[in-house]
């Protein structure tokens, strides 16, 4: 024992030999600064009638309202229903649209906003069918000593992209996985990358669940002493003798201040000396698992400057210079109008007023980083409610979305795990054959925001059939996962083709296609609107899967 | 150059005026252009689907790039093998080729994989060739950072941009097919950025699955249909329209290629596209036949990239005669002689291919008969202006003076090798390079590509 390096709050001090790998004792305390374990508390498991719908239990007892769009009572809180759900969640359900017109739109954010008072019995069940989701690093690290999962290899990393499309598609909570997919493209560690297959899953967990709707500063400094963040960003190999600048960079560049913020690369180097210490260690006394640790021995000591931020740093233990550049950080007027300009253009618009940045911003700082007094700003501001179908969904936007209208269902329980978890497992793969598997945009600014980085044709081509083939149960298929019925979306009574569409419509999308739209869907169909639909009309039967098909390619259903 | 694409601001608009279809020339960032007119004609003149041919592209007259990525870190040194190094078998006692194995290059120094060997006529040809030594700065052995950097090629910048999609950004807009990923829907890292290029998983498998009919002409008429919704269901969407009247002329162009049918040329038998043959499976020769197709039907393919990996080889490597490496390098071979067979001499003279890996591996084999993340690397070469016949870069050596942390040091950085494939066959200007390869300064020449007529 002759370098120390010390777990950061561990019980007592341990002081521990340094070197490449495989070296260092110490027990298996949790990364230091990170409070919570899942956000939301699970509800009662095992409580779940066989596939369960998103938004079933929530919206108990509702109508559904389907087939009745020419009659629909009020377009006017239709409409700003539909609006809130398309942006606030990952799209509608007849059944969601019915509650959040009978809760009222600001009752229902504000329930959003407290995810813990939701029940989510699919997110429960998906807790359960994907542990490894769940798993601390050292229970990972008992995962291979039992010879379930391999070491270094994909086998939580993959699972955890699973459970994050899934969760995406059932949980009641939608905002709130919505915004654990925008945190977890702000400080983006691609899930998969090298070095965090054992601890991927707690950084989700901790860092980005943990801190959703919560407090920046609190998130950003968990993301900075955690062990995958470290390894993404090269700090873990940052030393004083070699300060590696990857992290304390991109801290500046994308996690914070931005590029423009006018920091110099002397600045830069600054930030990546505060931020020396902060590194991995091999825990060797128990289980081998690696975890975070403060090492002062590697501490960079003396003056640093970065923008406005100053401090002697003449300790090697460096940590409260750290955290104080940290919270620095996150409190900056730029790093509030970064984060207010990503909000809006995640829930707005792809290039939203400077108005609304600045307000936004000033909200953020207002309440010392808070997220959820931002949201409430940006859900109610005029802005918000003026941009309507001004969002493109983005691949995974569109799988999710079609997921839900079409409502696909978890295989109930009788089906077993690994069957159940075979459905997660398809749309993972289908989200990554659309270029967007959650969590895995290798580079660290996330996946793009805007429609203009998604505007491939081959791409295009990849939703259109990825709609088709969502509608026509042909993958993943019935063995996987519980594939919708089209014929119960056809309303029982048939009329005109007119109103076919529009009842289709409705039932998909909300509501029912402009004109246009509905021209050239029957167009398409080769069907005048007045004429009567007959009984045993291909487009009502063995070709609805086309019919539904094209009615996923409208706007109505591309944009939000 | 200039820059004519990938702008938000150049969202076009669908021109119903194009036979009923919203397709026009020049309609959709400018880019199907061609194609989709072609296309168009070829849908109502059925005699084209037997002899598909596309309008040139008049804007393009430099060689298509074929870039194929050793994901997982290549052994360069077991592929273009330092015979005359004595450091080579002394470090890979278990690994090493014997020279009595090793396939002659023309320089007792050097010596091939005998995995190689499919591609040895066009070694001694003078169209394939090698860059050894070859390395990127700022060398990480970090598989996802090596590779995203490499991609990248800033290095000390905050561009988010790949150097492909930074190349095609100079150059006049011309099909949606200009930029491509063959063999995967996804396009790679170094396509990243505001030009669109296509992901296309294979020409067969490019199309609606919503367009069905029993036959050629029932199902061009059923894409017509759809062509004609999604079309106008798209007009009104700005950052939609655009991409939906270009996939939809990429899906015509793919339908006729698919309906003409393909029989390469020269004999060349890929390997994937013979029963039985001994990679029937091989997505890198599915790949290459398509790119093929592409490149004899000119739809205006001028950059390429397809992916080969499972390089990384830590246990096991295998000997000369059989291993995961044999296999791997013999598949990569079969494919690229068969492309290289059926484009023919005529074909391949502009055409540019180049491997690239984010890192080579280790001088020294470990404990398990494989060998670890390194540095230094070769890229393979082949093309009408390729020098082959020849390993281009300075040799280091491997004595232990010379080896950067137990790695063959770089001699060459990768981007004078890619930059001298712009600008010495795509036509590309050197200061084009600065906004290609930023920060690379003066770019140093490698000799291994000639000035194309």
């Amino acid at each position: 024992m002759d370098t120390g390096a010390v777990v950061n709050e561990a019980p007592g001090t341990a002081l521990l030999r340094l070197s490449r790998r495989h070296v260092l004792g110490l027990t298996a305390a949790a990364a230091a600064g990170v409070a919570t374990a899942h956000a939301a508390p699970a509800t009662a498991e095992g409580s779940l009638p066989a596939g369960v719908a998103a938004d079933e239990v929530e919206a108990e007892g509702l109508a559904r309202t389907g087939g009745t769009a020419r009659t629909r009572p009020s377009a006017t809180s239709r409409t700003a229903a539909l609006h809130l759900i398309r942006r606030a969640t990952y799209g509608p359900t007849p059944r969601l649209v019915a509650d959040v017109r009978s809760r009222g739109t600001s009752a229902w954010l504000e329930r959003q906003l407290r995810p813990a008072s939701i029940p989510d019995p699919v997110g429960s069940t998906l807790r359960s069918l994907y542990p490894e989701a769940g798993w601390s690093i050292p229970q990972v690290y008992r995962a291979v000593g039992a010879g379930r999962i391999q070491e270094y290899s994909w086998d939580v990393m993959i699972p955890l992209g699973q459970y994050t499309v899934a969760m995406a598609t059932w949980s009641s909570r939608q905002l709130f996985e919505v915004m654990v997919e925008f945190w977890s493209n702000h400080l983006n560690v691609a899930n998969t990358s090298d070095g965090v297959w054992d601890n991927r899953q707690d950084y989700d967990r901790r860092v980005i669940r943990g801190h959703a709707l919560g407090r920046f500063s609190d998130m950003l400094t968990a993301s900075a002493s955690h062990p995958a963040m470290l390894e993404y960003l090269n700090q873990a190999e940052s030393t004083k003798d070699a300060p590696n600048e990857n992290y304390g960079r991109e801290l500046l560049e994308l996690h914070t201040v931005g590029v423009g913020a006018g920091y110099s690369e002397a600045m830069v180097v600054d930030s990546a000396r505060i931020m020396t210490g902060h590194t991995i260690r091999w825990d060797e006394r128990s289980r081998h698992h690696r975890e975070f640790v403060y090492d002062p021995s590697v501490h960079w000591t003396g003056r640093v400057r970065v923008l406005n931020f100053s401090d002697r740093n003449a300790r090697a233990d460096g940590r409260p210079v750290a955290q104080a550049y940290l919270r620095y950080l996150a409190h900056h007027p730029s790093t509030a109008r970064n984060i207010a300009r990503k909000l809006a253009v995640r829930f707005v618009s792809d290039s939203p007023s400077d108005a609304l940045v600045n307000r936004l911003a000033a909200v953020y700082l207002a309440h010392d980083t808070s997220t959820v007094p931002v949201l409430r700003a940006l859900f109610g501001s005029a802005e918000f409610a003026a941009s309507s179908g001004a969002k493109v969904r983005r691949p995974y936007e569109d799988l999710v979305a079609t997921l839900r209208a079409l409502d696909y269902r978890l295989l109930p329980g009788s089906a077993g795990a690994t069957r159940r978890r075979s459905g997660p497992e398809a749309l993972y793969w289908t989200a990554s054959d659309l270029g967007q598997a959650p969590l895995a945009w290798a580079p660290p600014n996330g996946y793009p925001d805007a429609a203009a980085a998604w505007g491939s044709a081959g791409g295009l081509v990849g939703r259109w059939n990825m709609h088709q083939g969502l509608a026509g149960g042909w993958w993943p298929a019935k063995d996987r996962i519980v594939v919708p019925d089209l014929r119960a979306m056809v309303p029982r009574r048939l009329t005109t083709y007119r109103a076919l569409i529009d009842a289709l419509a409705t039932r998909l999308t909300g509501e029912p296609l402009p004109d246009n739209d509905t021209a050239t869907v029957l167009t398409f169909l080769g069907r005048s609107p007045d004429a009567h639909v007959g009984v045993k009309d291909p487009a009502v039967t063995w070709d609805l899967v086309r019919t539904v098909g094209v009615l996923l390619d409208t706007a109505n259903h591309q944009l939000r | 150059m200039r820059h004519t694409s990938g702008c938000p601001d150049c969202t076009p608009h669908a021109d119903p005026s194009s036979a009923g279809r919203g397709l026009s020339r020049r309609s959709f960032l400018g880019r199907t252009a061609g194609v989709a007119a072609a296309t168009f004609v070829g849908l109502a003149a059925p005699q084209l689907t037997t002899r598909v041919a596309f309008a040139a592209t008049p804007d393009y007259t430099g060689d298509v790039v074929v870039v194929i990525s050793f994901r997982g870190g290549f052994d360069g040194l077991s592929a273009v093998i330092p015979l005359g190094d004595p450091g080579y078998r002394a470090a890979r006692p278990s690994i090493a080729v014997p020279p009595s194995r090793a396939l002659p290059t023309g320089d007792r120094f050097w010596g091939l994989h005998p995995a190689l060997g499919p591609l040895r006529p066009w070694w001694d040809a003078g169209s394939f060739g090698a860059v050894h030594a070859v390395g990127a700065p700022d060398p990480s052995r970090s598989h996802f950072s090596a590779m995203a950097e490499m991609e990248r090629a800033a290095p000390g910048s905050s561009l988010r941009t790949g150097w492909i999609d930074r190349a095609l950004g100079l150059r006049p807009a011309s099909t949606v097919f200009q930029g491509a990923s063959v063999g995967s829907s996804v396009v790679p890292q170094a396509m990243a950025g505001p030009f669109n290029e296509l992901g296309l998983d294979g020409i067969d498998r490019f199309t609606l699955n919503g367009i069905w009919g029993d036959t050629p002409e029932a199902e061009a008429k059923d894409g017509a249909r759809w062509a004609a919704a999604l079309t106008a269901l798209h007009a009104g969407i700005p950052s939609l329209a655009g991409p939906a009247a270009a996939a939809l002329g990429a899906i015509d162009t793919t339908r006729a290629l698919k309906t003409a049918g393909y029989t390469p040329a020269n004999g060349a038998r890929y390997p994937h596209a013979v029963d039985g043959g001994p990679y029937e499976n091989s997505p890198l020769s599915a790949a290459l036949y398509d790119v093929a197709r592409l490149i004899r039907a000119k739809v205006g393919l001028q950059l390429v990239c397809i992916d080969y990996g499972d390089w990384d080889m830590h246990s096991d490597l295998g000997t000369v005669d059989g291993g995961r490496f044999q296999r791997r390098l013999s598949e990569w071979s079969a494919g690229v002689a068969a492309f290289a067979t059926d484009l023919g001499t005529a074909g391949m003279s502009n055409v540019s291919l180049v491997t690239m890996s984010e890192f080579g591996r280790r001088v020294a084999e470990n404990g398990d008969h494989g060998t670890d993340h390194g540095h230094g690397n070769a890229m393979l070469i082949l093309g009408g202006g390729v020098v082959g016949g020849t390993v281009h870069g300075p040799w280091p050596g491997l004595g232990a003076e010379a080896l950067d942390d137990g790695d063959l040091a770089g001699t060459t950085d990768y981007r004078d090798v890619l930059g001298e494939v712009l600008t010495s066959r795509c036509r590309h200007s050197s200061s084009d390079l600065t906004t290609v390869f930023p920060g690379r300064g003066a770019f140093a020449p490698v000799g291994a590509f000639t000035a194309k007529a």
